[in-house]
């Protein structure tokens, strides 16, 4: 192995970087890399190989079975509108105050996320119900768009979360224990959220106006359409944290009940099945591309021993855990100006999570931290695709508005982050109150 | 041809969401489905094997837009041409691999333990899909050059 240096797996990073920027997919990028690595380090043979091995263990690989069928749940929910009954239901409940549509568009980002893992979808689906109704209240443009593109982050981290199932799959961590220890970080970024929409609507109560209360009779009708969706993520992620149940055995039993809930209220239709099973299948495919090419690359990564060179590195500038975690972040956040959320997480968590390991942290805590910082690139101009996905629903608003908006959001983000680091405990109390 | 993909996935997702559901329910009733998982493994690569063709077939696998979409339009082709071709190679490279170890394992007639689901199907299915996609690229980039 006279290649499988650190100057090889540097290359192989610089040419990663440069087959990402001109527009190669994100999984083939990665895999290419890997297997061309592979293939210089260890011979052509070998990588290829160690390729088709990587190939099957993905595809037959039982806990990747969580993917596909929490996908196969969030798309039955969107065909039954699940996003409209949570919003309306946190409306009814928080409308009648100032800035009451902001906390409950927040809360149906919230609740939409337990449904669903993905921010994008999150921002569009909430912002298709809650804009409009917001603006029609008199609602400033700025805190509307900036309250449902940042809430829209929470798809990403609340359970079940499709950047935990990644993670977890490729820093082999138990996906049960990273659904755990998102629960805190989740509840507390919604809070974070919360407290940003109260603090301004205090200093100008008119961007968000108070509107009529609802009578308990509508507010009882429109909880009588969630309860069925509360039940079952109630018990998916009470599941899945009291341990009584794996994820993809919860996952299994969200689809069912999903199925169940959608023939309850007659929509399920051949054509809204159909709807879902091509929108499943066609997401499961980019990121089950994005997973075989990561694994490679994370193959390469690991002989030609960037990570423990890289992890001997820091440890050998005494930082101390704050500084070195600080530092990744920071390095996280900039990378997070060039690449998407999982290109960020697939690149990085090779290299940075024996870096984490080295200063005292667990990848269970990893994985949160490197999800919140993908979540702050996706609100983070240049990219800050949830950005554009706000702007596709508010067409009136141009993007610089939408940007001017999640400011406040985006500067309280940073400060969770960095409660995150100063205390890990946020994340990882849960875990090991459960035990697990 | 693209609609009976979809059901057939959609089916795959079907058995695997009914094996997990029934066997967590046999579990906790005392009537323990053996050889779940290896149901699920089954399940799980069929529906994935669809699921790569069908991300391919809807160009839907996920790219970083930063650069490309500052491009003009002639660039932003080639820029695509190049990324399908990439993409072409990469999985090519893949598919050598799997089909070199299915050809090696082929006499050695794996099965799973409990159910004996043969590997050498599951392997076919896997290696017909990786081929499949394959076809698509080429079709794209033929396209990509009549234009």
């Amino acid at each position: 192995m006279i290649m499988a240096t650190t100057a090889t797996a540097l290359i192989g990073v610089a040419v990663l970087l440069a087959l990402l920027l001109a527009g190669v997919r994100i999984g083939v990028a990665l895999g290419l890399v890997g297997i061309g690595g592979l293939a210089v380090v260890l011979g052509p043979e070998a990588a290829a190989i160690k390729a088709g091995v990587v190939f099957m263990d993905t595809l037959t690989r039982y806990e990747l079975g969580t993917l596909p069928l929490f996908l196969f749940m969030a798309h039955v929910f969107f065909s039954i509108d699940a996003s409209r009954d949570l919003f309306d239901a946190a409306a009814k409940l928080l409308g009648h105050r100032r800035g009451g549509l902001a906390y409950a568009s927040i809360a149906g980002c919230a609740g939409f996320g337990t449904i669903n893992g993905s921010s994008l979808a999150t921002t569009a689906t909430v912002g298709l119900v809650a804009y409009p109704e917001m603006r029609r209240r008199g609602y400033a443009d700025t805190i509307s768009t900036g309250t449902i593109a940042a809430g829209g982050t929470l798809g990403q981290m609340i359970p079940p979360s499709g950047a935990l199932i990644v993670f977890g799959i490729i820093a082999e961590t138990s996906i049960g224990d990273l659904f755990t220890a998102a629960i805190i970080p989740g509840i507390t970024q919604a809070l974070f959220y919360a407290l940003v929409v109260f603090v301004l609507v205090r200093l100008n109560p008119a961007i968000a106006p108070a509107g009529e209360r609802a009578p308990w009779s509508e507010r009882w009708r429109a909880l009588g359409k969630v309860w069925d969706i509360a039940l079952l993520v109630a018990v998916v992620i009470g599941g899945i944290t009291m341990g009584w149940i794996s994820p993809s055995e919860a996952a299994a039993m969200g689809a069912a009940c999903a199925l169940a809930i959608a023939a309850r209220r007659r929509k399920l239709t051949r054509q809204a099945l159909f709807r879902a099973f091509e929108e499943t299948l066609r997401t499961s495919g980019l990121i089950y591309l994005i997973l075989i090419g990561a694994l490679i690359f994370a193959t390469f990564i690991g002989v030609t021993g960037l990570a423990d060179a890289a992890g001997a590195l820091v440890a050998g500038m005494g930082l101390g855990t704050f500084a070195t975690l600080a530092l990744l972040a920071v390095i996280l956040l900039l990378l997070g100006s060039l690449l998407d959320g999982l290109a960020l997480m697939l690149l990085t968590t090779p290299i940075m999570l024996p870096i984490a390991q080295e200063v005292g942290m667990s990848a269970v805590w990893f994985g949160i931290f490197i999800t919140r910082a993908m979540e702050i690139g996706f609100v983070h101009p240049p990219l800050g695709m949830n950005l554009y996905v706000m702007q596709g629903v508010a067409k009136d608003v141009s993007i610089g508005r939408i940007f001017r908006g999640v400011m406040p959001f985006l500067a309280s983000d940073f400060v969770h982050l960095a409660l995150l680091i100063l205390f890990p405990a946020i994340v990882m109390w849960l875990p090991d109150l459960l035990g697990n | 041809m693209k609609t009976t993909l979809i059901w057939l996935g959609g089916l795959a997702l079907l058995a695997a969401t009914l094996t997990d559901f029934l066997a967590v329910i046999g579990r906790h009733v005392g009537v323990p489905i053996n050889g779940s998982i290896e149901l699920m493994q089954a399940v799980v690569l069929l529906s994935g094997s669809v699921s790569l063709v069908m991300a391919t077939w809807d160009d839907a696998h996920a790219r970083v837009h930063l650069l490309t979409e500052r491009m003009t339009p002639a660039l932003r082709s080639f820029a695509d041409a190049l990324s399908d071709l990439v993409s072409l190679a990469f999985l090519l490279a893949l598919l050598s691999g799997s089909l070199w170890l299915a050809a090696d394992l082929w006499g050695g007639h794996e099965q799973s333990e409990l159910l004996g689901v043969p590997w050498a199907a599951l392997r076919l299915i896997a290696n017909l899909a990786l081929a499949g996609t394959c076809v698509l690229l080429v079709v794209r980039l033929a396209q990509g050059l009549r234009r």
